[in-house]
């Protein structure tokens, strides 16, 4: 369980985000709308630890976040897809993956080698590409890698900044169902923060909603969903 | 064809030289985002030390071991003493703007490289002195005929070649080099990947010393040592690193070659006198015709 309390991330002084509280429960989808600019992107970098918040506090269970490096963030289990198809596009595809779990290789060599396998399992092109160095690849192709780098961690909890960014409906959809059949094999946790609110919010089982920072609303996915004035004052349609 | 071959061996040798110096600056270059004026100056330094060990009766080969390991940590000691507190500063009103931010460290490099000089001066005095080979540095001989190459001269190149060897194996094939390399390609990422990005550019620093440290044992039996004596050196590598590629490995290797060969044929067929300004020229023309270098890569922004 996720459990983030009263948290303010301030940048110069302008609280990008201000007062958050709420929970994600363990193996679901707990998704994040909002507007540009609403603190989605800045939630998340200040849960892997990239920003530093001011105040409040982080938990994953019992085991407190809010002061830890990005490092040990990733290697207690938590791990980030940032914004915009992450990946190190001169490095090979197959390369990328093995930087996502470099870190336990020694600790964990064996189970490394089947989560890599497992990745191939869930995106076939990026064996067959493995090769070939990822920014040769497209939109969905590098999403699907920056996914992997991250899955290869064995992560219990995965953060996903807007995967659906830039990526056509068909491919996002892809993409979003084959993280929640994930969730549903694995007992993964996700938080995945999106502005295409209704793809997002038809798998998860939360759904809350940011706007200037602060939490607007905090409700199951089908309430939010269903909630037409809510999207109506906050996201414009 | 005697002057050729004269020139083109003295520049392989030489080339093999500057690609040591321009591969350690290419190193930290992509791994810290600093061109360390002091490399030279930790070579020439622990130069010195080999050379006092050496005095005190150690064998030439454990001198040249010292030397090479005191390279690597004087190269971390200059990252985790100096860089890393200098750049991590919270709450500095100068460290807030990001021309100060890079420009910083390359300043301090400099102070670095006046206090070793400084350092050495005191501790053996400023007169030059010999640096012994393990290798006698006469012509070789087949049969009747003398060689354009000495003994020397292919002990160096042997010696870089299988440093350019070990360095490609560890880049490509090793989890560390892996790492190396995506610290310097995109450090947000690789700390997402919960790789600690400031270690690994601790290690950088410390390749980055040993090379040079290398490459202080091999010039100075040519050049003789003095606290200033590398200091061409950095020039000349500073010179191939441009020419190769700033962010590229293996372009600076290559460029280290180009330059060693251009500065041996204007030696052979022009006069030493102008090989300095052979090297100004070749810099210029190749950041007038290829300014990311021969195999660098256009930095891409994003608006």
């Amino acid at each position: 369980m996720l459990i983030i309390s009263n948290l303010v991330t301030e940048f110069a002084s302008i609280k990008a985000l201000n007062d958050i509280s709420f929970q994600a429960k363990p193996g679901c989808i707990t998704t994040v709308i909002g507007a540009n600019g609403a603190g989605k992107s800045t939630l998340l970098r200040t849960i892997s630890g990239l920003e530093r918040p001011t105040s409040g506090s982080i938990k994953w269970f019992d085991e407190e976040l809010t002061h830890k490096s990005v490092e040990s963030i990733v290697r207690s289990g938590i791990a980030q897809v940032p914004e915009g198809h992450a990946v190190i596009s001169q490095l090979s595809v197959a390369e990328n993956i093995e930087l996502g779990g470099l870190f336990r290789k020694r600790i964990a060599r064996g189970d490394l080698a089947i989560a890599t396998k497992e990745v191939y399992e869930l995106f076939p092109i990026l064996f067959e590409r493995r090769r070939e160095p990822a920014g040769s690849l497209s939109g969905g192709e590098r999403q699907m890698l920056a996914i992997s780098r991250a899955l290869v961690s064995r992560p219990k909890l995965l953060l996903l900044d807007e995967p659906s960014l830039g990526l056509a409906p068909l491919i996002s959809a892809q993409i979003i169902s084959t993280v929640n059949e994930l969730c549903k094999s694995t007992g993964l946790t996700v938080l995945l923060v999106e502005q295409n609110a209704n793809t997002a919010l038809a798998v998860a089982d939360h759904g809350i909603l940011l706007a200037l920072g602060k939490v607007i609303a905090n409700l199951p996915a089908k309430e939010l969903i269903a909630d037409s004035s809510l999207r109506a004052a906050y996201l414009g349609y | 064809m005697d002057s050729f071959l004269t020139a083109f061996f003295s520049g392989t040798s030489q080339g093999a030289i500057y690609a040591l110096v321009s591969l350690g600056l290419v190193l930290v270059w992509r791994g810290a985002g600093v061109v360390n004026f002091a490399q030279m100056g930790q070579a020439m330094f622990t130069t010195y030390i080999a050379s006092q060990l050496i005095q005190n009766d150690y064998s030439y080969w454990s001198a040249f071991v010292i030397a090479l390991v005191s390279g690597a940590i004087l190269g971390a000691i200059v990252d985790l003493g100096l860089m890393r507190p200098l750049t991590s500063r919270k709450n500095s009103q100068l460290l807030n703007s990001q021309s100060m931010r890079t420009t910083i460290p390359v300043i301090a490099s400099l102070g670095i490289l006046g206090v070793l000089k400084a350092v050495a001066g005191i501790l053996w005095a400023g007169e030059e002195r010999g640096f012994p080979s393990p290798i006698a540095a006469n012509a070789l001989t087949i049969g009747d005929t003398t060689l354009a190459i000495t003994g020397f001269d292919l002990f160096v190149i042997g010696v870089v070649f299988v440093t350019l060897v070990l360095t490609t194996i560890f880049f490509t094939r090793t989890g560390m080099g892996l790492a190396m390399r995506a610290s310097a390609l995109n450090p947000e990422v690789t700390r997402l990947s919960g790789i600690r990005v400031g270690s690994v550019r601790t290690l950088s620093w410390a390749i980055s010393g040993t090379a040079s440290s290398l490459a202080g044992l091999l010039v100075t039996p040519k050049t003789n040592l003095s606290p200033n004596t590398l200091d061409l050196l950095l020039i000349v590598g500073f010179t191939a690193a441009v020419v190769g590629g700033l962010n590229s490995l293996a372009g600076s290797v290559l460029g280290g070659f180009i330059v060693g060969y251009v500065i041996a044929f204007v030696n052979v067929y022009s006069a030493p006198e102008n090989v300095f300004l052979a090297i100004l020229v070749f810099l210029l023309l190749a950041l007038f015709i290829r300014p990311q270098g021969i195999l660098g890569s256009k930095e891409v922004r994003r608006v």
